[in-house]
């Protein structure tokens, strides 16, 4: 049985924005379930739909069995969440805000205590427990944010942009706690990020998600499998020799990129490249520079939703994510 | 009530840890206690007859430390919705969101905490009023139980302030439409009212409009117990219907706290 299985979860603004529109994800236990998408495609607003932050406006989810609509208490018991925005309070020390959150769930004191302490060593932080939260460094602050979701042992865990706002040290440290967390704990893992290198080192699965729809869902390595094949880009000294290149039989595909560019997608660079090379030798011609690109997510990204991922971002998350960036510092 | 002792013990944590907050709770009142409390002297105006405009205070200031106290107590409400906002600005209301507590317990330990701080504020201008040269003078004939009853005025027009202060941030973002909100309705609630000024010195329409402002029943139950301890008939059945008016309003206010911030707290 699947952990979270959503039919047709649509959230509409009061403002008329459609933010997420018939989505149907299905997400298996244990696994780490990267969504995929650009600031402003729907993540968010999927993950406080799905954690009972804000009601749907249509469509339903089964979490672990219960009805988001009907069983919500039940739900936010074996949840745990770890929002977009920062939910620790500075004014207190970072044991304070877990406890406080212990008591949310009613866990004895001393079962309280034993649970923080472990989940404090998990992310290196059992020396800063007992200082205000105000003092910690922005990565001190996010990992401090992970283990406040991890307090009632939840067996599903949301995680909204985990790493965001954080420099790129900082992020693949987060990386390999947030591993740590799935391989200890054995908890199911939501994540959104907007980070393809992210999601690609994480997610045993992801769906991309564009203006509040799937586009795709399926492993890494299915999905750049999918674009079939490797791009080589060769430049040559004159457009006749360009074309020669062109004409070369084994390409799946070939066009001039540019005057003397040509750019062909073959199955595989790794055996197709020297047949290439014999094939223009024979008739006298050699390429000035050759590329080749192996597919990643980039091109994945590219492919399904027409637009690079670091394009156009949109003023109000832009605002929210410079408070963000701010309040980290 | 889930949720209620840990969100309260924080609030009230935060507040004890930064003494700016008591400060400037503090400020104002201290202030008219010591400006206003000593700069009329009802005695000048001439005897027995004026003294009885106000309720027969011996001065100024034990006339309306009992309006002071309830001032201080609209004010300080203000914070609990102040906080309700901030943590909504802040992101941190997200947590409990999701958490698995009551909805309303959000607002009701922002409201406890309120009453908290409220009633420790009164008693340290308590306390000012009585040291202070020519300070405050209460009756020979107050008790311990006149004491308790004072606190449990206290109790409930503070209950009564921080819940509507509280029920208006449930769906606010902005601080600025509270803090304006404050300033609009301060004014009128203080001078509409016995808070200072008794009601034979007030024209009869705005008499008649203290008589169901709570901020008269607060100060003139005080008042009552402040000045003579042991209350006589009369004095006995208004400052009965007085307290019986502040319980209903108190209960009416956990009503609605309650049925607002179930349904109507958002993110
Ligand atoms: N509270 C809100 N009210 C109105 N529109 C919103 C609100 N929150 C988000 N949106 C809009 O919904 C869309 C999806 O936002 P969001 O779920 O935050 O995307 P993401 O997390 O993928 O960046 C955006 O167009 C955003 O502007
Ligand atoms: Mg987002």
């Amino acid at each position: 049985m699947s952990m979270i299985k959503t039919e047709n979860l649509t959230k509409i603004y009061s403002g008329g924005t459609k933010a997420v529109d018939n989505l149907n994800i299905e997400i298996e236990e244990a696994e780490i379930y990267g969504l995929l998408g650009k600031n402003g495609a729907g993540k968010t607003t999927t993950i406080k739909m799905l954690t009972t932050a804000i009601e749907p406006t249509s469509g339903n989810a089964i979490i672990d069995g219960y009805d988001l609509k009907r069983d919500k208490e039940k739900i936010r018991r074996i949840i745990g969440v770890v929002p977009q925005d920062l939910t620790t309070d500075a004014d207190l020390k970072g044991i304070e805000n877990l406890r406080m959150i212990a008591a949310f769930y009613n866990i004895p004191r001393s079962d309280a205590d034993k649970r923080i302490k472990d989940l404090l060593d998990i992310v290196d932080l059992s020396d800063w427990g007992d200082r205000y939260v105000s003092q910690y460094s922005g990565g001190m602050r996010k990992r401090l944010e992970l283990i406040c979701g991890l307090v009632n042992s939840p067996k599903i865990l949301f995680l909204d942009e985990p790493t965001l706002g954080l420099d790129v040290n900082t992020r693949s440290k987060m990386w390999k706690y947030i591993k740590d967390i799935q391989k200890e704990l054995g908890v199911t893992i939501i994540l959104t990020s907007h980070y393809l290198e992210e999601v690609d080192q994480l997610a045993d699965r992801i769906s991309i998600i564009d203006h509040g729809r799937i586009l795709i869902t399926g492993t890494p390595e299915s999905l750049k499998a999918s674009l079939k094949g490797d791009v080589i880009t060769m430049e040559f000294q004159s457009k006749e020799e360009a074309d020669l290149a062109r004409a070369y039989p084994g390409a799946l595909n070939a066009s001039l990129a540019g005057n003397s560019k040509v750019r062909m997608k073959v199955e595989n660079s790794d055996t197709e490249l020297p047949k290439i090379l014999s094939y223009l030798m024979e008739r006298n011609v050699s390429p000035l520079t050759i590329n080749v690109k192996k597919p990643s997510l980039d091109e994945v990204f590219l492919e399904y939703t027409g637009s690079t991922i670091d394009d156009d971002i949109d003023p109000e998350q832009f605002r929210r994510m410079m408070q963000n960036v701010r309040r980290l510092r | 009530m889930s949720g209620l002792a840990p969100l309260t013990v924080r609030e009230i944590k935060k507040w004890y840890r930064n003494p700016v907050y008591l400060i400037v709770g503090l400020l104002q009142p201290v202030f008219w206690i010591i400006l206003f409390g000593s700069a009329f002297d009802i005695s000048k105006f001439g005897g027995p007859f004026v003294s009885s405009f106000f309720d027969g205070a011996p001065d100024y200031i034990t006339y309306m430390i009992g309006g002071i106290l309830t001032i201080t107590g609209l004010f300080t409400g203000m914070f609990s919705g102040i906080n309700i906002i901030w943590d909504r600005r802040l992101g941190i209301l997200q947590r409990f969101l999701v958490s698995p507590i009551k909805r309303s317990s959000i607002v009701f330990s922002r409201i406890i905490a309120s009453v908290v701080r409220i009633i420790v504020q009164v008693v340290i201008l308590i306390a000012i009023a009585l040291i202070i040269p020519d300070g405050l003078k209460i009756s020979h004939s107050f008790t311990i139980v006149d004491a308790l009853l004072m606190v449990a005025a206290v109790l409930m027009i503070s209950f009564i302030f921080s819940s509507i202060f509280s029920i208006i941030a449930i769906r606010m973002t902005r601080m600025e439409t509270i803090m304006g909100i404050t300033n609009l309705v301060n004014l009128p609630l203080m001078f509409a009212s016995y808070a200072l000024f008794p009601p034979d010195l007030m024209v009869s329409w705005l008499s008649d409009v203290a008589k169901y402002n709570p901020v008269s029943w607060s100060a003139e139950s005080i008042r009552l117990l402040i000045i003579y301890g042991n209350l006589s008939g009369s004095q006995m059945s208004t400052f009965a219907s007085y307290m019986i008016y502040l319980f209903i309003l108190t209960v009416i206010m956990i009503l609605l706290v309650y049925f607002v911030s179930e349904s109507g707290i958002k993110e």
